[in-house]
């Protein structure tokens, strides 16, 4: 059909949670049931129209951008509304708009307090169009907008129905809710970020011609057009920009203050695709484009995403909180996704790639579930959870499930970012300091190590033993419908791509490849 | 045409209902001369002119004091004050300012200031019985009559270098006769922008604009805020890009310093603040940074026409966001009976409409994406780095820090309304939100929205006006 390859799809996935949430805003606060049900049903249809023009992409030229458009938007400063998906993207979009279909269903029962469906239904429905078009935005305003789009919706999503438990935080003379701290936080750290990394994309455009357009400064930048001080500092302020999304260490520190006071579905989001914001910022805009200040900066951001494994890792082990646990185990895994884009070699990017996808699936459905048993306990403390498999023997299934998936068991989604990543650190790009880089493939293989080692004490600690007296006697609700509606398609989803990784590698394979060949020629 | 424009003032009916038409109808001839324009037309022996820049701060003008009517018709007639007076002194200071927008000489350019500004001291004392209100008025009259004085010896030692008061004429002879680089051009350009600099509120010139802006009206202050702001930037402007362009280099490195001082101390201050009209009153400050800093550029460059660009294009989107967020202060505080929003907790509950329309205002000075702020901001960012000289990136760093700084404050409005609890002396009374205050709610969020999605039809204005200041 012609409306879908013309750009006019890929359009519609964009804007139509935009326009959905624009009309829930106008249903009666009293009509939850409307509400919930239009929710859902456009949540949907994005997710259709995603599928759509998967069937219509042509996966034998994965490499070029596809199924976009060009048109002209702000005339004066020559930004256009460019827009197109190509392997890389792809499944990161699919992965976009699926999720969020999860998140809707799961909220249709679990609204957080205070509940106003009307507002938070609306909110997710802004954030997707927000994390779409920063997957399809082929010029850099444009993907700045909807970079930032995105940090409207998160923040009150955070500061209105996120934890209100009162806690000290250092420096501050009063105590404060955590939910307010998170969200400011989260919204101070990564518009810090940005503000600079717009800097780096106005100086791309004072030396590439006056052009915003991504595929142009591409061209341009393999051709040599950004060289000495000037590519330096734009790489540095745009790694800045990226880096505090991923986030990497050591500009992680909003990333478990965010997922702890977020709603289930906050953290949800938050760890599925908005983290992927950040390294999709570097394998679109950043490597491309900057190739040479890319090979220069490799072997720094190796190093910090080596400790970022490692630091993650032993960060788990101190937590007594299970959300907490997760959120820095992110950290623990956008490391290896970093370690993968680092040695900018094939098997790395792939590696970055699949270990993205996984990464949103399993930790997603980690999130949810820890959510939903810090719902059914009113703790989230582990010392006081345990047995968890008596009580709550399918939620405690899946937790088990999904740790194992976690830890990068051989067959589950999460093992071939792991262990491609560290592949691709074996042998990084020639020309890269190869101690460097085996060094850290070194210190992520023992972050493997400690990473199994939490997940297991946290399933040991939550799941096994006898449950504490505490809660014998409690009415206790395990999974109901729709959140084994919201959890089962993430289960499927992770063996698939365990079994089949070329679910992924079939889209981005080419695209890594061409997009290397062209940055580091060969 | 012209004289139409100046109709509103001779109407001495004294009537809101008047005032509202007049303005509305003055509107008319602008299109007309915008439609059919082809050349400036210049009248008065070349001291008045008609140009797209001129038409364009006009309709700006106009619009605002129209918007601060509709502001003002609940806010002047709940509290019996003298109505007629309120609508004619507006009246007199919108003619200021449209004046300053077509003046191409010293004598015009003055005259337009000053009847643009001396209403102001008279509107800022508007509530007698407040110590506050006179408090803030006696400081703006001193500082306003003190800037009056600066501006005018500026203007006389320009009189005295080159025996001419029409612009065209005295950079002509200044260029001619190689006076770029005298001490005297200079120093009156240092008096002229210290003159100035109190009424766009720069630092160290802005002391005065907290304390009057919370002692006056709150409509009052949302024009002085917007149109007297917008009155000082257009003189700076013009004056700036003609008589002072050849002493760029001078005065850009002076601007650049300001500016930066502007935008860090007025965005420090504001933190602190616990009163939304302060917080305003520190938030314009720091705004009147951004839109200074394309200026200072400008004149390191000599680019004036993308200095020029992004000012417009800012003070455009500025005055509707901000219009807009005084707006909402009246509308909670108003309802809160309180001056001290930390004690607006969870008022968005009562009244969501307001607190979204708060939100986004508040969003939008900030600068987050989609609405217009983004853009502005965009804007100024992209003539700091245009030609890469270190004193344009280092105010885009600063520029950058700041808009992180400010987001906190502005942030914290919406964090009270929204997440704090709801307290009860704010759940008994029903909200009020008379139909005009509605009429500038729709108006300024579209331009908010509008602005902020396509902004090329606001950068075309901006694009449009600098093409006459072009060297």
């Amino acid at each position: 059909m012609e409306i879908l390859t013309n750009g006019v799809g890929l359009s519609a996935v964009v804007f139509f949670p935009l326009v959905s949430a624009l009309v829930i805003t106008l249903i009666p606060k009293g009509q939850e049931f409307l509400i919930k049900g239009f929710a859902l049903v456009s949540s949907i249809i994005t997710f259709v129209f995603s599928v759509l023009l998967l069937l219509n992409f042509d996966f034998s030229s994965a490499d070029q951008l596809q199924l976009g458009n060009k048109i002209s938007w702000i005339k004066s400063i020559n930004a256009n509304y460019e827009i197109g998906i190509d392997g890389i993207s792809l499944p990161l979009l699919i992965l976009s708009t699926f999720i969020t279909v999860l998140a809707i269903i799961y909220s249709i029962e679990h609204l957080p307090e205070p509940k106003s469906p009307k507002g938070f239904l609306a909110l997710i429905l802004v954030l997707e169009t927000g994390m779409n078009g920063t997957f399809v935005a082929l010029d850099l305003i444009l993907f700045f907008v909807f970079f930032e789009i995105v940090l409207l919706p998160m923040y009150f999503m955070i500061g209105i129905w996120g934890d209100r438990t009162v806690r000290t935080v250092a420096g501050l003379k009063n105590q404060i809710e955590t939910r307010l701290y998170a969200s400011i936080k989260f919204f101070v750290f990564t518009l810090f970020g940005s503000a600079f990394m717009l800097l780096g994309f106005l100086g791309l455009y004072y030396r590439g011609n006056k052009t915003f357009s991504i595929p142009e400064l591409i061209e341009l930048g393999t051709t040599g057009a950004f060289t000495g001080t000037f590519a330096t500092l734009v790489f540095a302020v745009l790694f800045l920009g990226f880096a505090v999304k991923v986030p990497m260490w050591p500009l992680h520190t909003w990333l478990p203050d965010a997922h702890t006071a977020a709603p289930t579905v906050g953290s949800v989001l938050l760890a599925a695709i908005l983290l992927k914001l950040g390294s999709y910022g570097f394998v679109r805009i950043a490597i491309p484009i900057l190739p040479e200040q890319a090979k220069a900066w490799a072997p720094a951001i190796a190093i910090l995403s080596a400790i970022g494994i490692i630091y993650g890792s032993l960060a788990c082990l101190a937590q007594t909180d299970l959300k907490r646990l997760i959120a820095f185990s992110s950290v623990g895994h956008m490391g290896f996704v970093m370690l993968g884009i680092a040695s900018l070699t094939p098997i790395g990017i792939n590696a970055a790639m699949i270990g993205m996808v996984a990464h949103g699936v399993i930790t997603g459905l980690l999130f949810f579930l820890s959510g939903s048993m810090a719902h059914t306990y009113h703790t989230r403390d582990m010392g006081r959870l345990g047995g968890n498999m008596k009580l709550l023997p399918k939620t405690g299934a899946l937790l088990g499930f999904t740790a194992m998936a976690s830890l990068g068991l051989p067959g589950l989604a999460g093992f071939w970012g792991e262990f491609m990543a560290l592949l691709g650190a074996y042998n990084p790009l020639e020309g890269l300091n190869v101690t460097v880089f085996r060094t850290s493939m070194v210190a992520g293989a023992v972050g493997t190590v400690l990473t199994a080692g939490y997940l297991l004490w946290m399933l040991q600690r939550v799941n096994l033993g006898e449950p504490s007296e505490e809660w014998i006697d409690k009415e206790l609700h395990d999974a109901d419908g729709y959140e084994l509606a919201a959890w089962i398609p993430l289960v499927i989803l992770t063996i698939l791509i365990g079994v089949f990784p070329k679910l992924i590698f079939g889209a981005t394979n080419d695209a890594v490849i061409a997009m290397l060949s062209k940055a580091f020629g060969g | 045409m012209i004289l139409d424009l100046i109709l509103p003032r001779r109407s001495k009916y004294y009537v809101a209902a008047f005032a509202l038409l007049g303005t509305l109808f003055s509107l008319a001839p602008l299109v007309v001369q915008w439609v059919n324009y082809t050349n400036p037309i210049y009248a008065f022996e070349d001291s008045f002119v008609v140009d797209k820049f001129s038409i364009i701060f006009k309709g700006l003008f106009i619009l605002i004091t129209y918007l601060t009517f509709l502001l003002s018709i609940n806010f002047i007639e709940s509290d019996k004050y003298y109505q007629g007076e309120y609508y004619y002194l507006l009246l007199s200071s919108l003619l200021g300012a449209l004046i300053v927008s077509s003046s191409r000489d010293l004598l015009t350019i003055f005259i337009g200031i000053e009847l643009a500004s001396t209403p102001m001291f008279l509107l800022s004392g508007w509530k007698k019985g407040d110590r506050k209100s006179n408090e803030g008025a006696i400081k703006f009259f001193l500082l306003g009559v003190l800037s009056a004085s600066l501006i005018l010896y500026g203007f006389s030692l320009l009189y005295g270098l080159t025996g001419k008061i029409v612009f065209s004429e005295i950079s002509s002879l200044i260029i001619n006769g190689a006076l770029q680089s005298s001490p005297v051009l200079l120093l009156s350009s240092i008096l002229v922008i210290s003159g100035l600099g109190f009424k766009i509120s720069i630092v160290p010139f802005h002391s005065w604009a907290p304390d009057t802006y919370e002692g006056a009206p709150l409509p009052v202050t949302a024009y002085l805020s917007v149109s007297s702001k917008a009155t000082g930037f257009v003189a700076l402007i013009i004056l700036l890009t003609t008589v002072f362009s050849s002493a760029g280099e001078s005065w850009g490195i002076i601007l650049a310093i300001i500016s930066g001082l502007t935008m860090t101390l007025g965005n420090l201050v504001a933190l602190q603040q616990s009163n939304p009209v302060r917080l305003l009153a520190y938030s314009s400050i720091a705004q009147a940074g951004f839109i200074l800093a394309p200026l200072a550029v400008a004149g390191i460059t000599g680019n004036f026409q993308d200095g020029i660009f992004a000012s417009v294009t800012y003070l455009i989107i500025y005055a509707f966001m901000n219009l807009g967020a005084f707006l909402s202060v009246q509308l909670f505080s108003n309802h809160a009976g309180s001056s001290n929003f930390y004690e607006w907790g969870g008022i968005a509950k009562k009244s969501p409409i307001t607190g979204v329309l708060t939100t986004i205002f508040f969003f939008s000075l900030a600068g987050i994406p989609p609405l217009g702020g983004w853009f502005a901001k965009f804007v100024v960012f992209r003539s700091m780095l245009s030609t890469g000289e270190p004193i344009g990136l280092t105010l885009g760093i600063v520029g950058a820090v700041n808009a992180v700084i400010a987001l906190v404050y502005y942030a914290r409005i919406s964090k009270v309304i929204w997440m704090d609890e709801l307290k009860d002396v704010n759940s008994e009374t029903s909200f009020q939100f008379e139909s005009p205050l509605k009429v500038v709610g729709v108006f300024t969020v579209l331009i908010t929205f509008i602005s902020g999605i396509f902004p090329g039809i606001f950068s075309y204005l901006g694009e449009v006006s600098s093409i006459f200041f072009g060297n």
